[in-house]
């Protein structure tokens, strides 16, 4: 199944000038990405670093210093305003038709969660206080955040971040066809021997694209999904349903799930490590390990930003956490994930780190995963 | 009732949290280039316009779009579009062609 660029009910309508916005922000961040951003690098040399030595007497060190001569460059400067402008656009562009045709889709989402003939299911938690830390930013600039919830039958959440996704990943240089989701179906084909789950979770599910593809990929397994909001929860499984798959989704804390010791054959995350913070992030995975069955497999995904090459590489990706809202992206970028597994409960042996080709991409995109079998 | 596209960029807009950080050595410049690109957003969807127009009356006219485009203006047509194009500039420009530029020291007081 795609994940990206599908139709379904949920979605909003949207008139041909709303998607000729849409197309042209994609465009310009295309552009920026592609044509302007790359040559970061080089500015910091030209402008960056001479600009803090004449400033400072000396070159710039630590990655704090490095920030700071970045912005001495006049080039990255005007990047930056761009492409923090070119961001904000991009839920200018999805928010307008979202917030428009709210009231068909709150109902379109009301009748498909609640028809008798529904596969998945939806389990909110009333006491459940999202987590500050995901809940309290606007991660990526998305307006309201992942837990915004505005009551009941609210979907804005999560159609947000599916709209706005589309409209990221494809200015990202991400192809329409690509699917996290299908990477991590591809390594358990190529490096698991075909392992084929029958009880799949996937953690910090957001608006459940990953989620429905496996259900659609394995029919025949049971797929559980988590995430903190309401609203990005009840889109999530509208979504699923209007595309035909059963999926089971919950309101809980990754690092605190309810679920039995053992549950599942296949746990995964996608994209969630780099939005949240160290501590959470080593629970969700001592909650992964947990959770999986003996012979099980976990699968921990996310963005390719931690292998670079020199500290000005690293600050210029760096760039998300000071202007997009991406408050974990440095934590996560440098984390010693391998550790995180290990203090989860998995043996030095069964850790494997991946570089994994996206399944298509314009711009040579790749993931990273880290990968452990519990023991049978 | 229905929600306006105003009505529904106010909701957007009001729900979004935290500060905008600056890039830019100046806070005005910076809002100046966010409202230029938002402008060139808007001219791509005007540009998406005129092009589905141009395509509809071609195919009124059962002749290629390509036909429709290659027009070549001459005459009373020409002098109408250069003093259109000259306006054009006038105005965009304007800062240019009539900069009175505050002299440092009155504009740091």
């Amino acid at each position: 199944m795609k994940v990206r660029d599908l139709q379904h009910a949920v979605l909003p309508e949207t008139s041909a000038e709303q998607r000729s916005r849409q197309e042209a922000v994609v465009a310009l961040r295309r552009l920026l990405n592609t044509r302007v951003r790359p040559r970061n690098v080089e500015a910091f040399a030209s402008e960056a670093q001479p600009a803090f030595i004449a400033a400072y007497g000396r070159a710039p060190q630590s990655p704090e210093e490095v920030q700071r001569a970045f912005l001495l460059s006049p080039s990255y400067r005007r990047w930056s305003a761009a492409n923090r402008a070119a961001q904000e656009m991009i839920w200018v562009s999805v928010g307008e038709p979202i917030y428009r045709d709210l009231d068909r889709m709150r109902a379109a989402a009301r009748a498909l969660v609640t028809a008798p003939d529904r596969k998945g299911s939806l389990n909110l938690d009333p006491d459940y206080d999202p987590s500050a830390e995901v809940a309290d930013v606007d991660i990526h600039l998305q307006p309201g955040g992942y837990a915004m919830d505005r009551g009941e039958d609210d979907v804005v959440a999560g159609a947000l971040y599916e709209c706005g996704g589309n409209v990221f990943s494809f200015g990202q240089g991400i192809g329409r066809a690509d699917s996290k989701a299908g990477v991590v179906i591809r390594l358990l084909d190529e490096r698991f021997g075909g392992f084929r789950p029958q009880r799949i979770l996937d953690i910090g599910c957001s608006a459940g694209a990953a989620s429905a593809a496996y259900a659609a990929h394995y029919p025949d397994a049971e797929v559980h999904a988590v995430d903190i909001g309401g609203a990005m929860l009840r889109y999530a499984h509208a979504r699923a349903e209007s595309l035909g798959v059963g999926v089971h989704f919950h309101q809980m804390d990754a690092s605190a799930m309810t679920f039995a010791d053992g549950s599942f054959d296949l746990v995964v995350s996608h994209n969630l490590m780099h939005e949240i913070g160290e501590a959470k992030r080593r629970a969700m995975m001592r909650e992964a390990r947990r959770l999986v069955r003996p012979g099980g497999v976990v699968i921990h995904q996310d963005v390719a930003i931690r292998d670079q090459p020199t500290i000005v590489h690293q600050v210029e990706r760096d760039w998300d956490t000071h202007f997009n809202g991406e408050v974990h992206w440095s934590t996560y970028a440098t984390a010693d994930l391998r550790a995180d597994m290990r203090a989860a409960g998995f043996a030095a042996d069964e850790i494997v780190e991946h570089d994994l080709a996206a399944v298509q991409g314009f711009a040579g995109n790749r993931w990273y995963a880290i990968s452990a079998r519990k023991p049978a | 009732m229905t929600t306006t596209s105003a009505e529904a960029l106010t909701a957007l807009i009001l729900s979004a949290r935290g500060v905008r950080p600056q890039s830019l050595a100046n806070a005005e410049a910076e809002e100046v280039l966010n409202i230029a690109l938002a402008l060139l957003i808007e001219l791509s969807v005007s540009n998406d316009r005129i092009d589905r127009l141009e395509r509809m009356v071609a195919a009124l006219r059962d002749e290629p779009v390509s036909a429709l485009r290659d027009v070549r203006y001459d005459g009373e047509a020409a002098q109408e579009r250069q003093e259109a194009m000259e306006a054009l500039l006038a105005r965009v420009l304007r800062i240019m062609l009539d900069p009175r530029v505050q002299p440092p020291a009155a504009a740091a007081s």
